[in-house]
């Protein structure tokens, strides 16, 4: 019986590049059902820890515990059960080229579950359709979609198991901001109906305003601040200031904020 | 595990506030169901039909997602046909994901005149509700499945005529293109790159002549072994100097070259250039205002047209080498009689003939490596195509180019 609702929790992580410090202690803890952005500016490791969560690649030193497990110090059957309740989006897609749009979908369909003919391949199209890609695109092979659709395959591959943990890498970056609407309803909707928990790297103010609930912002190799968008907004930092101000800026300050 | 009872649900959702909070997946079904309730109920079908005066009902209960969704969509075929469906009972889900809102809204559609406004959801939680009009929402495209057709023999075989006859179309344009090019470069000679023409046959040229050298001077042994063995025993060993010295310089020596070169460095042009194809690399060179004809294409044509018949004479120097060792150990031949001996019976003419093909084997496999490269598709994996197919491309016209000049040569007389 699991003692905490922490889905995830990460605990000092430490990356050195060579000589280069990305992160010098990075600590945060995920509850389930959360819908958490990750900001930061260039360089500040918000992909490269994404990469250190899912298991991609080993920290320098500190922890990383997705679902119960201790993802830098599990075994290979440990980590592969892990893996099965997790999705991931990578932030140019990541499609298998080999593999149109629908079998892309349909790989961890395929690999984890019994499905087949009959109830997969609708199961498919609903992914596919939820996550807003137009009829008659789930043939098409990666080469041949423009670089919004393939984001939005890569988000219907990430969904497919529904799993308990969804992890975006810039989901809505090059899509329109209709479809990027769009896509804050659907998270909205995994974490609010589903109950799936979503970590996501993002800098669309939109949907950091919108709907998400805790905002974690990496400056300087550590947490910066952590939590609702308007605390996170009136921490006293020069980058956090001007990173939300752009918003004030264009909105002439009378933005409406708002679920 | 799995609850089927209503009453426990009922507990469970009783006290909460729909999107209120955020603490709990709402559908989680492992052990929260205390077992004393499991164990007065009996357990409840997935899907039943309950009629009544108004109509049918079809009562869901248990837990409706993914992993048991096979389960389900079996349990809903087996169900009798209903009457008029009126309305679908959720009270008694323990779990509901879209892939279970999926199996029920497909067995509606299969119901005919059945859909969410005649057959009523009752009782169903706020969430399993949303999830049901999310699903609902995108039923339409989900509809029709049509599975890919493969294509019947009359048609691959008509498709693939019809791709060779654009490649080959395609490479014929493509090195009127190089012409084009080569005609502005004499007009204008200070557009050539010499610092890449230079980087390009240090690659192609100098770091090719370790296998060259050690394939040819092999090539050289075992082909001077053969001939000696067979010429032995009419005691005419002296002429093994002949058969190596001719057939490699005239035939051997130029295709086996051509063969590392294409492997090598044909590849290699498909590769690099699909890649900066790739990542768009090789349209910043257009934008920036250079020609990837200069930057790209000729200095690569150059080096292999000027490489490939220097690592040929290395490939004739070497290989008698190789004859040579092998003349002396097994033969008897000295070397001094082994080169007495090629002075006597190697003509020019057989070396030139030679190094005169190494250039249009060159360009063969200059051109093929480039236009696939260049013609790359814009995923990964067409570079993996393309370098393959510049390979067997090159390969086979390096072939069937030293067919055809050995029936040229031989009519010539040369």
């Amino acid at each position: 019986m699991p003692t905490t609702d922490a889905v995830l929790e990460v605990d000092g992580v430490v990356t050195r590049f060579g000589a280069q410090t990305i992160h010098n202690g990075v600590s945060f803890t995920l509850q389930r059902g959360q819908l958490v952005a990750l900001i930061g500016g260039s360089g500040t490791g918000k992909s490269v820890l994404l990469r250190e969560i899912v298991g991609l690649l080993r920290p320098s030193a500190g922890t990383v515990r997705l679902l119960g497990t201790d993802i830098w110090n599990a075994s290979a059957a440990e980590l592969s059960a892990v893996r099965r309740r997790f999705g991931m989006m990578f932030q140019d897609g990541a499609l298998f080229s080999s593999l149109d749009v629908a079998h892309n979908v349909a790989v961890p369909l395929i690999e984890h579950t019994d499905l087949r003919g009959e109830v997969l391949w609708p199961l498919v199209q609903l992914r596919i359709g939820l996550a807003g890609l137009e009829p008659g695109s789930d043939r098409k092979m990666p080469s041949e979609l423009s670089g919004g659709m393939r984001k939005r395959a890569a988000i219907a591959r990430a969904l497919a198991l529904e799993p308990e943990v969804i992890f975006l890498d810039e989901p809505t970056s090059g899509l329109d901001p209709i479809t990027a609407r769009a896509f804050d309803k659907l998270v909205r909707f995994l974490v609010d109906d589903l109950g799936v928990t979503i970590l996501l790297v993002t800098h669309d103010l939109d949907t950091l305003l919108t709907v998400v609930d805790r905002v974690i912002v990496l400056a300087k190799g550590k947490v910066l601040a952590d939590g609702p968008v308007r605390e996170v907004m009136q921490t006293s930092d020069a980058w956090v200031q001007s990173y939300f101000s752009v918003r004030t800026m264009i909105g002439g300050g009378s933005e409406t904020h708002g679920t | 595990m799995q609850c089927y009872s209503g009453f426990a649900l009922q507990e469970r959702y009783a006290g909460r506030k729909p999107n209120s909070d955020n603490s709990g997946r709402p559908l989680e079904h492992t052990g929260t169901v205390n077992a004393s309730t499991l164990s007065h109920s009996p357990p409840i079908p997935p899907a039943a039909v309950v009629a009544d005066g108004a109509g049918a009902t079809l009562r869901l209960a248990g837990d409706w997602r993914l992993p048991h969704v096979e389960r389900l969509s079996a349990a809903l075929s087996a169900l009798p046909r209903p009457a008029r469906l009126v309305a679908l009972d959720g009270g008694a889900l323990t779990g509901f994901d879209t892939a279970g809102a999926l199996a029920l809204l497909r067995y509606l559609q299969q119901q005919p005149g059945a859909d969410l406004r005649s057959a009523v959801p009752r009782n169903f939680s706020q969430h399993h509700r949303r999830i049901l009009d999310v699903v609902a929402g995108q039923l339409v495209r989900v509809g029709s499945v049509e599975q890919a057709r493969s294509p019947g023999v009359f048609e691959a075989i008509g498709r693939a005529s019809a791709a060779l006859w654009n490649l080959l179309a395609g490479h014929v344009q493509f090195l009127g293109y190089i012409a084009a090019g080569l005609a502005t470069l004499v007009t204008h000679p200070q557009r050539l790159r010499v610092k890449e023409l230079a980087a390009q046959l240090e690659q192609v040229g100098i770091r090719a002549i370790p296998v060259v050298v050690l394939v040819t001077f092999l090539i050289g042994l075992v082909f001077a072994y053969l001939l000696g063995v067979q010429a032995e025993r009419y005691g005419a060993s002296l002429f093994v100097v002949d058969g190596v010295a001719i057939g490699m310089s005239r035939e051997f020596s130029p295709l086996l070259v051509a063969v590392i070169v294409a492997g090598r460095s044909g590849a290699a042009f498909t590769a690099q250039l699909g890649t900066m194809r790739l990542t768009e690399e090789t349209d910043a060179i257009r934008v920036l205002g250079l020609s990837p004809m200069d930057v790209l294409v000729l200095p690569r044509l150059f080096a292999i047209v000027v490489a490939l018949p220097l690592l040929v004479f290395v490939g004739d120097v070497v290989s008698n080498l190789g004859g040579m060792l092998m003349a002396d150990r097994v033969l008897g031949l000295v070397p001094a009689t082994y080169l007495d001996r090629l002075q006597a019976a190697l003509r020019l003419n057989d070396v030139i003939v030679g190094l005169a093909k190494a250039p249009v084997f060159a360009l063969f496999i200059a051109v093929i490596g480039i236009r696939m490269g260049m013609t790359v598709s814009s995923d990964t994996r067409s570079i993996g195509i393309n370098t393959t197919s510049t390979v067997v491309q090159s390969i086979v016209s390096v072939i069937l180019l030293d067919a055809l000049f050995a029936v040229v040569f031989q009519k010539l007389g040369i």
